[in-house]
């Protein structure tokens, strides 16, 4: 099976075997002789002066070999974007939490002994644990040194709010006059949401392995992209990029939890005072309490239709709780911006967005599947929900008389351009059979869902050998989503060779600059790379056959393509779901679930099918139990029983249906997925408890608790 | 802290070893034996990284003592393959899509081995409740059924 026919049949993943064998090593797994085990002391206070730290007990325990603290880091701050996070803290802790000392011992007991050795004096500080109160005039900065911080720059410079505790500020209209077009509206509705603080949750926590040899660092990392975490070591450390190498075997999970990296740095200073490999492997405690989790989010919408419904202004407030730093963030305005544009995919000819993240006292917030999308989802789809309902049309007709069509306006500004939102809901409609009249209890729900497709660069080298085979190096990891069987198809099927033929090595960071996973890059970029080197390949071979050209070379000939995606487009989906209501209890059963997507062309079936049916149910724990709560500024669930994830009991029948309208810009028309789904599961949810019950609930998640609640409101 | 020998079954060849008390199986297995297919995950027994077969039934290794498995025969995952090569549930995992990043895998291939032996008729209802106690976050676990359906004796 050769060329694009290739991607009908299901692909065998190049990492199958290992993993179903146990034979995987993962950060975790890799033996290190001789190497310590790191443990770090960590702030009981949300907000606190640090007094004294005293690690005398601690250093005098056999198998210790190194205890620091914030005094011996050197002032440095680590982060993606903004470099704003103590490395460990010397004279404030602003989390419950926050690093204040470290330990490197023989074993791990041995290291977690000591840190219960080490006594700091705190004196607690005033903190300021919500979002409206930290940006009140008087509030004080959390970060008055904050414009001495570094920011690493390449994106643009970096960015500025109205109050010192915007870590983030967007402010931006479209389409002209929007408080003109809000006064022609006939009828103006304004609701609030809110979602808390949820965690990522990939069940393999964050490792990592630092040792030093001369004058290079070498550093084994969970990070999903090596090459930025190279460079944020390097600027954060002063140390030439250069001088560091970073490596990374299979990541057991990422969901955007492996974009941020805070152990490395730490261990860096351990590696270097006891001349030893130092490993540290989060504890899950420490990975649900201190580990950037998606921001919780308060959501303000205000809109405004025409006689028939139509959408003729819209406005939004969103503020996002960004924590005690913005480390955890990457994107050059410090923002989640999947939580800027509301009503995205609808025709809005004027609108407004005001979205700012804000420094509180809280675990610091990061990326998680489409930063601040979800939240923006729930929010806007469950306002139109209402207004279709205050309105008296059906919830499906309103989205159909308001969805773009391509090239209307829409709330990103420009012309919509993307798959076909009509196709898609249409479909799920017929798919749920929206029409069908259900029984007292029962109710149906609809949510759109539409996420970039990333842009970005990579370099991708093919080697072919005498014997026909081709080996593929690249930069990029393997974090679970099929990434470098994605690569090998494609190589394989531009080709036209066998995929057992094509092999792929990943690469350190001693290689070309890959930009790693995340931002739904994958596909487009390092599937475009693969594209773009088999045909080099090709065209360097005279167009020949493969088998045949390689029996004729002397040596092994290798095409190197450094490749640019930047074509805009868009993934999207239609989501339908029905729902039984138990009016007693307030108790949600999910019937049945419909999602239908456009992801373009299909590369690999059994991983996007698995991308887009775990992104449900990720999205499906969002909705219904997820919940990362926090009380004085202490996150409750420090385990596994407390943070409730879905099991497999949990999951309800979904059907997932593909429509692909040809004009998806990746390879071969290929389409991004991995953060397509999740984001409006919890919208569709609430909407379909609202259809079924008369509740509806402006809160995640949706528990019985808040479904009864809302339904005693309304009776 | 007192040492203990203790003698079992590791995927059929058996082991002896001197181990202190507090020695975990997980660490026994991973650290002692080199046996990392066996994960750690939540080290309290709730997500079932760390699942192993004692005597068929499926256990949690991060919260048995090893002292507790002596004379016991242990099988992880590194023990369901044949001289053969991967059972049918194990390439049924692939061919299904019942894993992506794999860290949960090993837990899952061993507990729905034992439920394959254990209850091999078992219906969708039964294998949900039997797998219940391993989480997985990549497949939504649709991939998992399959697999496991997949491989039932026809």
């Amino acid at each position: 099976m050769t060329g694009p026919a290739l991607f009908m049949t299901p692909e065998r993943r190049l990492d199958g075997t290992d993993k179903i064998s146990g034979a995987t090593k993962y950060t975790g797994d890799i033996e290190f002789p001789g190497a310590l085990e790191a443990a770090f002391v960590r702030s009981p206070y949300p907000h606190a002066r640090i007094r004294s730290v005293d690690a005398v007990r601690a250093r005098a325990l056999p198998g210790v070999r190194a205890v620091i603290t914030g005094a011996d880091v050197g002032g440095a701050r680590l982060g993606r974007r903004l470099q704003d996070w103590p490395v460990l803290c010397w004279d404030e802790v602003l989390f419950v939490g926050d690093r204040v000392a470290a330990v490197a011992a023989d074993s791990r007991a041995i290291a977690e002994e000591a840190v219960r050795l080490i006594d700091v004096d705190y004196e607690e500080l005033p903190a300021l644990l919500d979002m409206e109160a930290a940006l009140r005039p008087d509030a004080p900065a959390l970060h008055p040194e904050s414009a001495s911080y570094r920011f690493l720059e390449g994106r643009g410079p970096r960015p500025s709010g109205p109050h010192p505790n915007h870590q983030g500020y967007v402010s931006e209209s479209h389409g002209g006059d929007v408080d003109a077009a809000f006064a022609g509206a006939v009828r103006v509705f304004e609701h609030e949401f809110t979602t808390p603080r949820i965690h990522q949750l990939a069940l393999e926590p964050h490792a990592a392995v630092v040792w030093i040899v001369g004058d290079r660092v070498h550093v084994v990392s969970t990070n999903k992209a090596p090459f930025t975490l190279r460079d944020q070591m390097a600027a954060s450390l002063g140390l030439e990029p250069g001088r560091i190498v970073v490596d990374n075997g299979p990541i057991g999970g990422d969901f955007g939890g492996k974009g941020l990296s805070t152990d490395e740095y730490v261990l860096y200073f351990l590696a270097r005072v006891t001349g030893k490999p130092v490993r540290a492997i989060t504890r899950m405690a420490d990975e649900l309490t201190a580990m950037n989790p998606r921001h919780a989010s308060r959501i303000r919408l205000r809109t405004g239709v025409d006689a028939t419904g139509r959408i003729v202004a819209h406005e939004s407030h969103a503020t996002f709780d960004g924590g005690a730093y913005a480390a955890g963030k990457p994107t050059p305005r410090l923002m989640v911006e999947g939580g800027v544009q509301t009503l995205e995919g609808y025709r809005v000819p004027a609108s407004r967005h005001e979205a700012a993240v804000v420094y509180t006292n809280h675990v610091p917030g990061g990326h998680m599947r489409a930063p601040g999308q979800p939240q923006n989802v729930f929010a806007s789809e469950s306002h139109l929900d209402i207004i279709a309902r205050e309105l008296g049309i059906s919830p499906l007709e309103l989205r159909r008389r308001n969805l773009a069509h391509s090239g209307d306006p829409v709330t990103s500004g420009g012309p919509w351009h993307g798959p076909d939102l009509h196709a898609l809901l249409d479909r799920a409609a017929t798919e749920i059979d929206a029409d069908r009249k259900r029984g007292p209890g029962r109710g149906v729900g609809f949510a759109i869902g539409v996420r970039h497709v990333g842009t970005g660069s990579t370099t991708i080298t093919l080697r072919l050998d005498r014997d026909g085979r081709i080996e593929v190096t690249t930069g990029v990891g393997e974090q679970g989503g099929g990434q470098h069987t994605l690569i090998q198809r494609i190589v394989a099927a531009t080709l036209a060779v066998d995929p057992a033929r094509v092999s792929v090595r990943r690469l350190d960071t001693d290689s070309p600059k890959d930009p790693g996973i995340g931002g739904s890059r994958v596909t487009p970029v390092h599937g475009g790379a693969a594209r773009a080197a088999a045909e080099a390949l090709r065209e360097k071979l005279g167009g020949r056959a493969i088998a045949d050209a390689a029996a004729t070379l002397l040596e092994p000939i290798e095409v190197s393509v450094k490749y640019d995606a930047t074509a805009a487009d868009h993934g999207a989906c239609a989501h339908a779901m029905e729902v039984a209501v138990d009016a007693e209890t307030g108790a949600v059963r999910v019937l049945e679930a419909v999602v239908v997507v456009d992801v373009g062309q299909v590369i690999n079936p059994v991983g996007l099918r698995g991308q887009l049916e775990g992104g449900f149910v990720y999205g499906l724990g969002m909705a219904l139990t997820e919940d990362l709560a926090v009380e004085h500024g202490r996150i409750r669930a420090s385990n596994l029983g407390d943070y409730k994830l879905p099991t497999i009991a949990d999951v309800p029948p979904l059907r997932i249906v593909h429509l692909n309208d040809g004009h998806g810009v990746g390879p071969y028309g290929a389409r991004s997925s991995g953060e397509l789904v999740n984001p409006g599961v919890p919208a569709v949810l609430a909407n379909a408890v609202a259809d079924a019950s008369g509740a509806r609930v402006h809160t995640l998640p949706i528990t019985a608790e808040r479904v009864w609640t809302a339904l005693q409101a309304k009776n | 802290m007192s040492d203990h020998s203790i003698r079992f079954r590791l995927n059929g060849a058996v082991v002896e070893r001197v181990v202190p008390a507090e020695r975990l199986l997980l660490d026994l297995l991973r650290s002692d034996l080199g046996k990392t297919g066996t994960k750690d995950g939540c080290s309290i027994g709730v997500c079932g990284l760390c699942t192993v077969q004692v005597d068929g039934a499926p256990m949690s290794a991060c919260l048995l003592l090893a002292t507790q498995i002596d004379g016991a025969a242990i099988t992880t995952v590194e023990g369901l393959a044949s001289a053969d090569g991967p059972s049918e549930l194990q390439e049924a995992f692939i061919a299904e899509g019942g894993f992506q990043c794999g860290i949960c895998t090993s837990g899952q291939l061993v507990a729905a081995a034992a439920l394959l032996e254990a209850r091999p008729d078992a219906t969708a209802a039964e294998v949900s409740d039997w797998m219940m106690g391993n989480l997985c976050r990549c497949t939504g676990y649709y991939g998992i059924a399959r697999a496991i359906a997949s491989a039932r004796p026809r």
